[in-house]
């Protein structure tokens, strides 16, 4: 199987390039994933993340013949060749297929991820009914693996102050938990001009999410609960 | 900027885009009168002076919200995004001045 795999080292002082590998296969290699493994027996210099190998820990997102998604994902059968790999778009790249995700985890932690209740703890735990947790159901599975803000154009141009599918996203998951109190202070936060509204409705995100989630759904359900909110 | 910001400008998008639906596309086509002289007695009168500024204000109102998003998306240097948007508000005022002028002017001669 022929694979492009995007190259660059910025210790090298060398330009990023594109280099061609041949690699077959073999039983038992179900994934793009498995591929890669062999591949780096091959070449120990190329550099990717990859941990759980099985879409849970989103490490090993990745752009596949230019689209994103996560190689443990992707079926080796039907991938066109040569398979072209390149790092997330939009993402500075550290080395390889490794890109920065600093910049994409302050805004997660921007949008505070955790139940905020001021009430006094009760003895137990905090209980919702079975339609209050169905509520969160499409929105808690997100593994912060980067696919959608790094296919989102609105991402692309303003990355620093656009929170991206991914983050808002993880806000509608609390906006939407009945034992999160802090409702009011995430639409405040989110109701600004880059926040939320950079978000151009291109639902690539929606596309492109290898979790099979609706970031332009849960994005769609905050602006409406601003609405509510204000009317 | 509090005035055109998050969510107010996502509701102006949305209502001037409905009226902009309403008036010119379905309405509009099946309402207008032909001449120029039947037109400007459309124009001059109760219902369609205000029909044509309500039309004129909801495209001013989109175009400034789709034309800004534009400039915020793809122009960063801030004096060279300062100045698009400040040409863009100039010039979709200036459209919506004339077209109240033109409205006041044709209702007086009716």
């Amino acid at each position: 199987m022929r694979l492009d795999i995007y190259r660059f080292d910025p210790e090298s002082g060398a330009p990023p390039r594109m280099q061609a590998y041949e690699v077959q296969p073999e039983a038992g290699d179900k994934k793009l994933l498995d591929l890669l493994m062999r591949l780096r027996v091959q070449d120990d210099s190329l550099s990717f993340r990859r941990s759980c190998r099985e879409g849970v820990c989103g490490s090993d997102a990745m752009n596949i013949n230019g689209r994103n998604g996560l190689a443990c994902l992707t079926a080796l059968d039907g991938l066109k060749e040569p398979v072209v790999l390149r790092p997330l778009p939009g993402f500075p790249v550290i080395r390889d297929l490794i890109v920065d995700m600093t910049q994409f985890f302050a805004h997660y932690h921007s949008i505070r991820p955790w139940l905020i209740n001021d009430e006094p703890l009760p003895e137990r735990e905090r209980l919702q009914t079975p339609a209050e947790r169905e509520r969160l159901d499409g929105l808690y599975e997100c593994i912060l693996c980067a696919c959608c803000s790094a296919f989102c154009p609105s991402y692309w141009w303003n990355p620093d102050k656009f929170i991206g599918p991914s983050g808002l996203l993880q806000a509608y998951r609390f906006i939407a938990d009945s034992r999160d109190t802090a409702t009011a202070e995430r639409l405040d936060f989110l109701d600004d001009v880059y926040r939320l509204y950079r978000c151009r409705t291109i639902m690539n995100c929606t596309e492109v999410c290898p979790k099979g989630l609706s970031p332009s759904h849960a994005i769609e359900r905050i602006r409406l609960a601003l609405l509510r909110r204000s009317s | 900027m509090r005035l055109f910001d998050g969510q107010r400008a996502w509701v102006v998008q949305r209502i001037s885009a409905l009226l902009l639906l309403v008036l010119a596309v379905l309405a509009l086509p099946f309402a207008s009168p032909l001449d120029f002289s039947a037109w400007r007695a459309f124009a001059g009168g109760v219902l369609g002076g205000p029909l044509i500024a309500l039309l004129f204000g909801a495209l001013c109102a989109h175009a400034w919200v789709g034309l800004r998003d534009i400039v915020l998306d793809y122009i960063q240097p801030r004096g060279l995004r300062l100045a698009v948007l400040s040409l863009i508000a100039v010039v979709l005022l200036g459209v919506l001045v004339r077209v109240l002028l033109s409205l006041a002017a044709a209702a007086l001669s009716t």
